[in-house]
């Protein structure tokens, strides 16, 4: 029994911390834009496709793919908030929830025309093997992929907090109109953040390419887990992200283990429910309350 | 009613009259299937419009009370051997007042968290009533098979319990629109602390609002149920449901009484003809629909010929 929870405690630690490298882009255009974004599953898709395409066309390792869908999800990031995001960004909020589930929408069919439903993995020749710590697995590709993340959220805060486009960032989402005076280029600013927050949840796509089975509707549920994931730890507030991950990845995975995968989804919602309730600016009150 | 003008009496007279009558000339089947739902979708996003359309607080899972609303009468229907003109009142009670439960905490929240917290809401119960009888060890809800109903009466029924009911919703939005009660909705969809400051009843008005039309779509859920004898958790708290609600106001034009009615007709009308021809790039197509509107129209159809006309 105690190697079981131990075992539950641990595949929720490094769990959580996947939830975290791809919470953290949701995070950012909400903290920034006050956009949430119902597409943002889609952006964890596409990186994982890229991920499993290269892998399969060109035999190359999916941690070696990482630049590769960061720069196109970046790219594309840029465009999509150019295009659309930009245009629905001085309307009420339900504008750009609706704009963004269009992009849902399409994003997600044209993937389907393409690559049909079939589910699809990532197995390396390294996939399998894991090392054992007093009764408990640890698979080294999972460890890897967990300390990614975790840099990836890290590399995301020094951004946000340390250089010039970060405290532009700050500015813009304090006061949009000060900002403007204060010589920020607003659309630029919105522009950027929307193509950072894209191009990190393509690459925490790839990671996931090698943890779970990909298939063109998977945005959907990734969008609510970040959702779930942001609000526990406070919408806006990025370290918000580590201890909302860590909190959710734990829970599902005890969830998983002693009750069912379809309760864990349950409780998900009970979770988000209850956290917006009772404590909306998140666990540690760092969130941005309307 | 002193401000509704003849001309939208005279204009919803020519269409009601003939749509009463309809099913007397003989139609196809498919043809009265087809405006049923027609008729459901107006008065679902019209309950949409009654509380998110003029308050402006955006509900992302009013599908959870159509929901249970339709469980409510298929369990009472084949459990309770209740009537289906009993249980549809019951359903609509039991939605509404599970929706003064959940209103009393969600209300408080504004934004994008009242929409959060209503869609996870929505989503928790979907995930509720699909693991309710593995976890129990019971057979209630029935899981993902859902529940099957006795075959109903004919598709003429079903046309005229929809009519009313999107009948009905129209009539409460056609009082809300002229009453005290809508003036306050309107008040606090522009400024919610300004319209407390003037003494209207903030918190108790938004209940209202939302306790109202979660009974509609308790009702609508049961009539629903009947009409299509086989309900599922996936199909009956479908997050696309509420999409549609919300795109269909949206397309018309949010807080007006005629914008869901144009909206839902048109994009049911859209859906069935681009469905069959495009059977798989039609999501596709809608999403793109989508965008067109908010980019372009964003105060939707209604709003932007309303907004014309005051200048």
């Amino acid at each position: 029994m105690g190697v079981l929870m131990g075992q539950a405690l641990v595949n929720g630690i490094l769990l959580g911390g996947i939830y975290a490298a791809y919470s953290a882009g949701f995070s950012l255009i909400f903290g920034v834009m006050g956009v949430v974004n119902l597409a943002h599953g889609e952006l964890v898709m596409l990186g994982a496709f890229i991920t499993y395409w290269i892998f399969f066309l060109f035999r190359f390792d999916p941690f070696l793919t990482i630049p590769v869908s960061f720069a196109v999800l970046f790219v594309l990031g840029y465009l999509l908030q150019r295009l659309i995001i930009n245009r629905v960004i001085e309307e009420p909020p339900i504008m750009s929830y609706l704009a963004t589930f269009g992009l849902h929408l399409i994003i997600a069919n044209i993937a389907l025309l393409w690559w049909p439903a079939d589910f699809r993995t990532v197995t390396t020749s390294y996939s399998g093997i894991n090392f054992s710590l007093g009764g408990i697995i640890i698979p080294y590709a999972r460890l890897a992929t967990f300390g990614i993340a975790l840099m990836v959220v890290g590399l995301l805060y020094y951004i946000v907090y340390k250089t010039d486009m970060g405290r532009a960032m700050q500015a813009t989402a304090q006061d949009k109109q000060m900002a403007r005076l204060m010589g920020i280029k607003v659309e630029r600013v919105y522009a950027m953040t929307f193509a950072l927050g894209a191009g990190i949840t393509g690459l925490s796509g790839s990671l996931i390419s090698t943890y779970f089975v990909i298939f063109p509707f998977m945005g959907m549920e990734y969008t609510i887990t970040a959702f779930c994931v942001v609000v526990l730890g406070g919408m806006g507030y990025i370290p918000g992200v580590l201890i909302g991950g860590l909190i959710l990845g734990i829970l599902q995975s005890f969830a998983a283990i002693f009750l069912t995968t379809g309760i864990s989804m349950a409780l998900t919602f009970i979770i988000l429910f209850l956290v917006l309730v009772i404590r909306p600016a998140g666990v540690v009150g760092k969130g941005i309350i309307e | 009613m002193g401000r509704v003008g003849w001309k939208l009496w005279v204009l919803l007279g020519a269409v009601i009259i003939p749509l009463a009558l309809v099913p007397q000339w003989g139609v196809s089947g498919y043809i009265l299937r087809f405006l049923t739902l027609v008729f459901m979708w107006v008065a679902l996003s019209g309950c949409w419009n009654l509380m998110s359309g003029y308050t402006g607080y955006v509900d992302f899972g009013p599908v959870v009370y159509f929901g249970i609303g339709c469980y409510t009468v298929a369990l009472l229907m084949t459990r309770g051997g209740i009537s289906f003109f009993a249980g549809v009142p019951i359903g609509a009670v039991v939605a509404g007042l599970i929706a003064l439960s959940i209103g009393i905490p969600t209300l408080r929240l504004r934004g994008g968290y009242f929409a959060i917290a209503t869609f996870a809401f929505a989503e928790g119960m979907k995930q509720i009533i699909l693991e309710f009888d593995r976890v129990f060890g019971v057979d209630f809800f029935g899981g993902s098979h859902g529940i099957t109903l006795p075959i109903g009466p004919t598709n003429l029924f079903f046309y005229y319990c929809m009519f009313v009911a999107a009948l009905l919703v129209m009539g409460v939005t056609l009082w809300v629109e002229n009453s005290k009660f809508g003036y306050a909705l309107k008040a606090i969809h522009q400024a919610e602390n300004t319209a407390e400051i003037t003494g209207i009843d903030t918190a108790g008005v938004k209940m209202r609002a939302y306790g109202m039309s979660a009974l509609l779509l308790g009702g609508i859920g049961g009539i629903y149920t009947y009409w299509i004898t086989y309900i599922t958790p996936q199909d009956v708290f479908s997050v696309h449901m509420t999409v549609h609600m919300v795109i269909m106001t949206l397309l018309g034009g949010m807080g007006t009484f005629l914008g869901p009615v144009v909206g839902a007709t048109f994009l049911t009308v859209i859906e069935e003809t681009l469905w069959a021809r495009f059977i798989y790039t039609y999501l596709v197509i809608v999403g793109g629909i989508i965008l067109v509107v908010v980019i372009f129209m964003p105060r939707g159809v209604v709003g932007t010929l309303k907004r014309r006309s005051l200048r």
